[in-house]
């Protein structure tokens, strides 16, 4: 699903890559934690999958896309493909709820009849029916995820990018955010999730990769975070 | 596969791809629309700036006029004379007139014989009784004159170039009055045709001077508007949004500023020139010609600057907006 083949990122000459020779294989439907300290790379590494930047060398695949050919002007057609989750929601604020959702399926070009049979399903999956009409400062921060967490999935993307969605929340809004994450996951959608928390890594149990200054360390099939 | 392709009847095809840019589209002016609304202050706080701006092109346009109509007057108030001998005939005031008309720099030529000149000096002083009793006494030594309003006072070397060549005009001359082009008088009409000019020239710079200010400013208000919301930008662009897409709803509302502004802003126009025509004439200001224009010709004014409103705005936001858009 995912091919990262001895990709570096650097932003000067002079200065160390953000990225270094990372090569990693993601399986479709795997649910896969990224973890590694502030500046380790793991931000890069989730631009350089969302075409915000373009690597300096090496080649990624994603869902048979190969990020060689793509043209800029392909890249939006790319991003429909892939869903981002951030840690600052990212929401459009004078836009509701289902207004926030439907946006992802306008700018696909759905007609008004599937977005109206689409976004309540979704809204209700990640448990805020009844929320629709309320714009994102109505809404707490977990509330909040929630909206973007449907944003990113109501195109059924194969892929989820979670770039640390629980970062702004307190404990028990981020496991219910983790919950929902890992429902999605079951549904077939492949998860790769950044994060600093390392309750969240060593609870779940599922594949983590470290990055530290720009290398993957370690690729555990279950493992937990190191400090 | 390609044969697969083949059987796609393509006026169906055609048919889908209209249907969605139709849906895009209308959901960009929706965006636009809702925007414009729910960012409210912003929308007000765009819309007043760009009323003044547009004011001020509308002032400079104004201004503009009046001051090429006021000079235009002030042009046909300069006449030139040829002073002829005070026995010249009508016939050959008539036939120097033909003459002079073939000229290309005049514009008009009248003839006042000594008869005519002496009359309405005898009008003009028509409660002076000595003047008039040593008028009547006095032999008639008023000259003949043929009065000429040239295209442009600067130019008068094709009227010195008549007097010296011409025979009859020549034959006619009257020797002690020289022609109001030539000697000491001639400084004078030349020292008026250059102020003229220059204040041509400058309501021209300051015109130009006042609409680049005004596009810059609205440019900076829509700038700093797109600015607050480029968040909302680089969010659209990663969720997978075409640039179009985002652009759109900023045009969409960039041209409702222009539109409202350019109302507004025609409006109060038309109501200070009308309100300030009466002071300015008063002042021997040539206001008559741009009320007749403004009333004759204000649906096209008022669309010229929707346009002029749109316009700006659709450049300033194509641009504020090109900056958020890279990749």
């Amino acid at each position: 699903m995912i091919l990262i083949d001895r990709v570096t990122k650097s932003y000067g000459k002079d200065t160390n890559p953000a990225i270094n020779q990372v090569s990693l294989f993601i399986e479709p439907r795997e649910f896969v934690i990224l973890v590694g300290t502030s500046g380790a790379g793991k931000s890069t590494l989730l631009k350089l999958l969302t075409r915000e930047e373009k690597p300096t060398s090496g080649k990624i695949v994603v869902g048979g896309i190969d990020y060689d050919t793509l043209k800029d002007s392909h890249i939006p057609m790319l991003r429909r493909k892939i869903g981002v989750v951030f840690q600052d929601f990212k929401l459009l604020p004078q836009r509701t709820v289902y207004e926030n959702v439907a946006f992802a399926l306008e700018i696909a070009g759905m007609t008004r009849r599937e977005i109206r049979s689409t976004v309540p399903k979704v809204i209700e999956l990640v448990g805020l029916a009844g929320k629709e009409k309320q714009f994102p400062n109505q809404l707490s921060g977990g509330e909040r995820q929630r909206v973007a967490i449907a944003r990113a999935v109501v195109r059924q993307p194969k892929i989820l990018i979670a770039d640390e969605p629980t970062g702004n929340l307190d404990p028990k809004h981020s496991w219910d955010i983790i919950r929902l994450l890992e429902k999605i996951n079951k549904y077939g959608t492949t998860v790769l999730l950044t994060t600093h928390n390392a309750e969240i890594v060593n609870k779940l149990k599922r594949r983590v990769i470290t990055l530290e200054h720009g290398k993957i360390t370690s690729d555990q099939a279950e493992g937990s975070y190191r400090q | 596969m390609s044969a697969k392709k083949k059987h796609i009847p393509q006026p169906f095809a055609g048919k889908k791809r209209a249907r969605r840019f139709a849906l895009s589209f209308l959901r960009v002016v929706r965006y636009g629309l809702e925007s414009f609304f729910r960012n409210s202050w912003l929308s007000v706080a765009a819309t007043a700036v760009m009323t003044i701006t547009l004011l001020i092109i509308f002032t400079a346009f104004v201004a503009q006029n009046i001051l090429t109509d006021t000079i235009g007057d002030l042009r046909s108030k300069v006449k030139m004379s040829i002073y002829l001998q005070t026995d010249t005939t009508d016939q050959v005031g008539a036939d120097l007139s033909a003459e002079l008309q073939k000229l290309s720099s005049v514009r008009t030529v009248t003839y006042i014989s000594a008869n005519m000149a002496r009359t309405q000096d005898a009008i003009n002083h028509q409660n002076d009784s000595s003047f008039l009793e040593a008028l009547t006494a006095a032999t008639n030594m008023y000259p003949a004159t043929l009065s000429i309003e040239v295209n442009d006072i600067n130019s008068t070397s094709q009227l010195q170039d008549f007097v010296d060549n011409n025979e009859m005009v020549k034959k006619y001359l009257n020797p002690s009055h020289k022609p109001s082009f030539a000697g000491d008088r001639r400084n004078t009409i030349q020292t008026i045709g250059r102020a003229v000019n220059f204040a041509q020239d400058v309501g021209i710079a300051a015109g130009s001077l006042f609409v680049f200010i005004s596009s810059l400013i609205i440019f900076n208000t829509i700038r700093m508007a797109i600015f607050n919301r480029k968040e909302e930008i680089q969010m659209m662009k990663l969720i997978g949004a075409d640039k179009s897409f985002i652009r759109g709803p900023f045009l969409i509302e960039s041209i409702i500023y222009g539109f409202i502004a350019a109302i507004v802003a025609t409006g109060l126009g038309f109501v200070a020139v009308y309100r300030s025509a009466d002071t300015l004439t008063s002042y021997q200001i040539s206001v008559q010609p741009t009320l007749d224009m403004l009333s004759h010709y204000s649906g096209l004014v008022l669309l010229s600057m929707i346009a002029i409103g749109a316009v700006i705005g659709i450049i300033s936001s194509l641009l504020a907006t090109h900056k958020y858009l890279k990749i």
